[in-house]
């Protein structure tokens, strides 16, 4: 797949604060890349430069082939940007509001209308057409927020905490928008404190700290740098005391501890070792006449991933 | 010109504070267009009366109502102008901080407008907010003019002068007195471009709405004082010079001087106003790119 945001060095620095520090990302086209860090990490600081409103203090991005710093108008055309506060105009009515920023984006008014209806009815904001913004709910002027950022039906999206502040419904509702429109093809780079919020949407994750990139890849690659320890839950019908005996003996097991919480098994097996090992474990097991009726790998989610690699260092 | 016309209207930013007037409550309407006819008929009247008089020999009851309405009529412009151009400020001063307050600026700042469609396009905004104001003065000024030749020729401390010196008469004097017009004319509108770039120009970097207006105000106070000061101390040592400089000065040199340095001296303010005016909303335009 083809890179469609690209940093090579981008650096932002503010006096002495380093807000980012030599960040170099690619991010492929049709991805929905989360990018994750705690606050005061640098992610505002590194979207805004990405959408053109703030200049890098040294090294460059690229966005659809075109540069930050040099080809500003062709990013902006190429970018939907929703930033993590904005303001909408209160005293205007949700079709006037889309309809200014279609103009904005050198939308020509007679093709002005139908893609307001259009961006509502993507939003489900059609029944507010005619109600000023300043009534609307904050989730629904979230959603007004992400029509108005694809009014020029832009490849890349860039999303600043879109689910910040909104109740659980509202979360949803951004989260099946976000699906929606990567199934329309769009690149979505979209930051978030919300762990379990980008886990179930994203492809892809950075995590920054003080400005750094700690680390970044495809969720299952991030999973694995993180468990270098695998944990495995044992289920056994009977002989749990000797089970726990044997495994302690078996290469690869650091450790073994009986579990009697409800998530299912009775052992958890502390293991270090690739995917043929882990077989290898499971068949040796079974040959040495133990009952397993589970044996399955505990995945840890992306809180965990983030505890992990984030030392709590905010810049 | 229709094209340009038809651009400008169709700026969004432009129309997006069109919209806002026509919601509120202070738009004219057509209230405004009864009353500015009737405001002109009474005006060219008032003209017309006085020029007739002045035709007829002078009567003085002629004179005595033409007169008290070319103050009057003088009056409100001055008022006018004066209103306006201190009005303006407060607009433009708070017109792109308050975008950063409300969050919309990086919105705006995100879509396709440039830096410099922004900036003239909330320049706009406060022009249209203003339009009423601006309409009644762009009419009533040329008016000027007349008032100036009028209350020229009725001065006691100028007419006697232009008309005892053996070299002037009154038709020769008559070229001055339009100058003089002309720059009443042009003096409004120059204190307005200059007190509007400079609300303007400090709204860029503010960070709150009434920081911008109190700074806008003590700016523009402080360049007024200072340009009223340097020209309060030249004309008068300008007016001086030639005559200090000549053993013998003929009166016709020290009543050009009279005449032509506060002429100059108008002319080089409104000049210094346009062109700062010009070169504030330039750099306001720089420094919303750069930030």
């Amino acid at each position: 797949m083809a890179t469609i945001i690209e940093t090579r060095g981008l650096t932002k620095r503010y006096g002495r604060l380093m807000a980012v520090d030599g960040l170099d990302l690619a991010i492929e086209a049709g991805a929905v890349f989360g990018f994750i860090g705690p606050n005061g990490a640098g992610k505002t600081t590194t979207m805004r430069m990405l959408a053109t409103l703030l200049r890098p203090t040294a090294g460059e991005a690229w966005i659809a082939g075109h540069s930050v710093r040099k080809g500003r108008r062709e990013v902006r055309r190429a970018i939907g940007y929703m930033p993590d506060f904005f303001g909408v105009y209160g005293d205007m009515k949700v079709w006037e509001y889309l309809d200014f920023f279609a103009a904005c984006y050198e939308i020509p008014a007679e093709t002005r209308r139908r893609l307001v209806d259009d961006l509502l009815e993507l939003v489900d904001l059609a029944h507010r057409r005619d109600d000023y913004v300043d009534v609307l709910s904050r989730g629904m002027k979230q959603r007004l927020c992400l029509a108005r950022a694809l009014a020029h039906d832009p490849q890349v999206l860039i999303l600043d905490e879109p689910a910040s502040g909104l109740d659980p419904r509202a979360r949803v509702e951004i989260r099946e928008l976000l699906r929606e429109l990567q199934a329309m093809g769009k690149t979505i780079f979209v930051s978030s404190h919300i762990l379990s919020e980008i886990e179930e949407v994203c492809t892809h994750i950075a995590i920054l700290e003080a400005g750094r990139l700690v680390a970044a890849g495809t969720l299952d690659e991030m999973r694995q740098r993180v468990q270098v320890q695998r944990v495995v839950r044992v289920g056994l019908t009977g002989r749990v005391e000797e089970a726990l005996v044997w495994l302690a003996g078996q290469p690869g097991v650091t450790c073994v501890e009986p579990v009697t919480d409800n998530e299912g098994g009775n052992l958890q097996v502390t293991f270090s070792g690739d995917d043929e090992a882990l077989a290898r474990l499971l068949s040796h097991m079974v040959g040495a006449g133990f009952t397993v009726v589970t044996f399955r790998e505990e995945t840890g989610d992306l809180e965990d991933v983030f505890m992990r690699l984030t030392k709590g260092v905010v810049s | 010109m229709i094209k340009c016309w038809h651009a400008i209207l169709e700026h969004p930013v432009v129309r997006l504070e069109l919209q806002r007037v026509r919601r509120k409550r202070w738009w004219p309407g057509r209230r405004f267009f009864l009353f500015y006819p009737a405001l002109l008929g009474a005006a060219l009247g008032c003209g017309i009366t006085w020029a007739l008089g002045d035709r007829l020999g002078g009567q003085p009851a002629l004179l005595v109502v033409g007169a008290s309405s070319m103050c009057a009529l003088n009056g409100l412009i001055s008022l006018l102008g004066l209103a306006l151009s201190w009005i303006a400020p407060a607009l433009t001063a708070a017109s792109i901080v308050h975008e950063r307050e409300l969050g919309t600026l990086d919105l705006l700042r995100a879509t396709l407008l440039t830096e410099r469609a922004i900036v003239l396009g909330k320049l706009g905004g406060c022009v249209v907010r203003l339009w009423p104001a601006i309409l009644t003065l762009l009419l009533l000024t040329p008016f000027r003019i007349v008032v100036a030749a009028g209350s020229g020729l009725l001065s006691p401390t100028l007419l006697p002068a232009l008309t005892m010196d053996g070299g002037f008469d009154l038709g020769q004097s008559w070229p001055w007195l339009l100058l003089a017009g002309l720059l009443g004319w042009l003096r409004p509108w120059g204190d307005l471009a200059f007190h509007a770039a400079v609300g303007l120009f400090i709204s860029v970097p503010s960070r709150s709405s009434g920081t911008a207006i109190a700074v806008s105000y003590g700016t523009i106070l402080v360049v007024r004082v200072a340009l009223w000061l340097v020209t309060s101390l030249l004309v008068p040592l300008l007016v001086a010079l030639p005559s200090l400089a000549e053993t013998a000065p003929a009166p016709v040199y020290v009543l050009d001087a009279m005449v032509w340095v506060p002429a100059l001296a108008v002319l080089a303010t409104v000049f210094i106003e346009v062109v700062g005016a010009v070169l504030l909303v330039w750099g306001a335009i720089r420094w919303l790119k750069r930030m």
